[in-house]
């Protein structure tokens, strides 16, 4: 018997090098943990749109997304405002990852990788050029995906790889970077992911039964964990994260942000929508994540829940964060970030990811806003309306997506 | 400062066979699949499973089944595969049709299972849950770079999941699908070349890779990564997905005899070749690296 991998070699540390985010609570790292750590909200009434459920619609949106810094990209301030919404979107977010990470000068002479959850960009992509009058849903063009596309931008000349998980899609793209940095097939590795809105995805999901409807008072909509949750709310925005091995972020200088310790992923085989009532799977993707990390659970600090706020979804995230974490789930603080944030579908875990950088920075835990009456059934340490300020060196980042994908990061302060 | 190579034609990672299949479709032939039944010896689907599945999917777990069905005695459990699927522009038909009949008859018409039938993970989402597979499953890709993108992802996870030390995944269901052309839709998302002479084809080609590769066939497919420099992207047309699914296929049909290569949109070369002593290296340190 022969494995063709390296196995049986421990890992060297793969650190977070640098940031980029465009969120509902704003841009860049600082930005975005301030809005965090504040229990700011991010939702807000939208435009109905041609397809809207209802009169009133609320999502989580991001105002400005920014153009790349200067000496990140050939692109030009013009030939950015020509791209599309969701193009800009990954672009930026790229863009000022690699400038943050101190990269943007070296990016082209060195082998970068680019791995981006987007889990419905061809979706996307049809509709909002269907909705502007044009026919590719009907007869695609072969242009090359958003990946390629964004990898040129930049001039990266490693791999780009697009994968998709669903809700957990970009929690995969920092899973897959990480193996290539560890492996030594790449330098550095740009990973995470974004997602816009659009009408027919906000009808989709209202249609599902899974979107709130809690029109009149939309700041209270996003409510995980709450007995009064019905329902996730939209949100846009994403964010990219560097990675590269402790080492070599140490020898040209870079600053470390944290240390993408363990990965943990599992499927739960047992239905292409409904949430999984059996917490079995998804336990054990945090337990692998928690090994991976070579991790107790009473050693945690904090757990940023996927918890988006449906009614059988955060029940089953609190009966897997209590089976893999056992006693320890009375006192390891747990919140979800989706309560400020909107449920950033595609983006979503590479933003959680950026909160649990912010609670490691900060030292304190961010808040699950709207948390007046936590359900029984979601029995949890939870950090409702205000943040907690302690120690926090070691967290873990939940994302579950359709078609029953489970993924747990550990992120710790690097040692 | 100009880049130099970086680790030549070190084999980063490698996994063995254990099986596969081919599986091709006129477009008016995946309405049936659907419904049929599972080959001999595989589990059946569950009713209407592919009910409101991406034809794309349709494809592809019948190319699944038949790679089960084809698999050498004894046949493994597969409860702790992974599975990583890389379609090429799926759920084409069913966002026209939704947006169609959202046209006519608003919000309330979009199909609420565009998003999780025919988005880019739902082949791999499928796969995972009609077979009970419990290792990750995942979607790759959605583009013309498909066969790069998703071998490449599963050879990493594969190889990934083989250091972690709670002990990883034992293989993974590859799926790489693609239409030969892709079908013209009318107004109403309907294709327009259906049941006609030049209907077009839906081929997926599934293998079961496996982390062991003395469990496999006697083939391997790997991963080089020759460096910055080394290697160049093809010259001339680029092929189609469905021309590198045919061209992998045919090679893995070969059997020991088979070889086939494929050159990445970046620089790496992918390669299916007689399995032999893979050159592991920790080559982690870029010459470029250092340079800069």
């Amino acid at each position: 018997m022969r494995l063709a991998s390296p196995t049986g070699v421990a890992r060297p540390p793969i650190v977070i090098t640098g940031i980029g985010a465009v969120t509902p609570l704003g841009n860049g790292f600082d930005t975005v943990a301030d809005a965090l750590l504040a229990g700011r909200s991010g939702v807000r009434s939208i435009d109905p749109g041609p397809f809207a459920r209802e009169s009133r619609q609320f999502a989580a949106v991001v105002e400005r997304i920014p153009p790349p810094p200067a000496g990140t990209t050939a692109v030009d301030a013009g030939a950015f405002a020509g791209l599309s919404r969701y193009e800009q979107l990954c672009a930026s977010c790229v863009a000022h990852a690699i400038a943050d990470a101190g990269l943007a000068a070296d990016a082209p002479r060195l082998r970068i990788g680019l791995v981006l959850g987007l889990g419905a960009e061809h979706l996307k992509t049809w509709e909002l050029d269907s909705l502007s009058g044009g026919t590719e849903v009907l007869q695609p063009a072969d242009d090359d995906t958003l990946v390629h596309r964004v990898a040129g931008m930049m001039r990266l000349h490693g791999p780009a790889v697009t994968v998709a998980a669903a809700c957990a899609s970009s929690g995969y793209a920092l899973a897959l970077g990480r193996s290539w940095v560890a492996a030594g097939w790449v330098d550095a590795c740009v990973v995470g992911g974004c997602d816009v809105l659009s009408p027919t995805a906000v009808a989709a999901f209202y249609n599902l039964r899974a979107l709130s409807r809690r029109s009149d008072d939309p700041a209270k909509a996003s409510r995980p964990f709450d007995s009064g949750r019905d329902g996730f709310v939209m949100g846009e925005g994403g964010g990219c994260l560097v990675l590269e091995r402790l080492e070599t972020a140490r020898q040209r200088g870079g600053r470390v942000r944290g240390e993408l310790a363990g990965v943990g992923m599992s499927s739960d085989a047992a239905h292409m929508v409904t949430p999984c009532s059996d917490p079995t799977q998804a336990a054990r993707a945090i337990a692998r994540a928690l090994a991976d990390a070579a991790v107790a659970p009473e050693q945690l600090d904090y757990v940023n829940a996927h918890a988006a706020g449906t009614p059988v979804g955060d029940a089953a995230e609190a009966a897997a964060i209590r089976l893999a974490l056992g006693t320890a789930a009375d006192r390891v603080p747990v919140s979800s970030t989706k309560s400020m944030s909107g449920h950033l579908i595609s983006g979503a875990a590479a933003f959680e990811a950026v909160a649990c950088l912010a609670a490691l920075h900060r030292q304190s835990v961010p808040p699950t806003l709207n948390l007046d009456d936590p359900d029984p059934a979601c029995h949890l340490d939870h950090v409702p309306h205000t943040a907690r300020a302690r120690p926090v060196r070691i967290t873990a980042s939940n994302s579950f997506g359709f078609g029953g994908a489970n993924l747990c990061l550990v992120i710790r302060h690097a040692a | 400062m100009s880049p130099r190579s970086h680790s030549v034609e070190a084999v980063h990672a490698a996994c063995g066979i254990g099986s596969h299949a081919l599986v091709e479709a006129r477009l008016s032939e995946i309405g049936p699949l659907r419904d049929r039944a599972t080959p001999a010896d595989t589990p059946p689907l569950p009713p209407r499973f592919l009910r409101h599945a991406d034809e794309q999917t349709v494809v592809g777990v019948r190319a699944v089944l038949e790679a089960m069905a084809a698999h050498p005695a004894p046949r493994p459990s597969f409860a702790g595969y992974g599975v990583v699927a890389a379609p090429c522009r799926a759920g084409r038909f069913a966002t026209a049709q939704s947006l169609a009949q959202a046209r006519v008859g608003g919000g309330v018409a979009v199909s609420p299972h565009v998003v999780p039938q025919c988005s880019l993970h739902a082949l791999a989402g499928a796969v995972s849950v009609a077979f009970g597979m419990h290792g990750p499953n995942l979607g790759s890709s959605g583009g013309n770079h498909a066969v790069a993108e998703g071998l490449f992802t599963a050879l990493s996870l594969l190889a990934d999941e083989a250091a972690a030390p709670a002990g990883g995944v034992p293989g993974m269901w590859l799926v790489l699908c693609g239409w030969d052309r892709e079908p013209a839709l009318d107004e109403q998302g309907r294709p327009t070349a259906a049941a006609s002479a030049d209907e077009p084809i839906c081929r997926a080609l599934a293998v079961a890779i496996t982390a062991d590769i003395e469990a496999g066939n006697g083939m391997q497919l790997a991963i080089h990564l020759p460096g910055l420099a080394a290697v160049r992207p093809a010259a001339g047309p680029r092929p189609t997905v469905t021309d590198d699914i045919l061209a992998l296929a045919r090679a893995l049909a070969a059997g020991r005899g088979g070889f086939w290569s494929h050159r990445c949109p970046w620089p790496a070369e992918l390669l299916l070749e007689p399995a032999r002593a893979a050159r592991l290296r920790d080559d982690t340190a870029s010459p470029a690296r250092e340079a800069a």
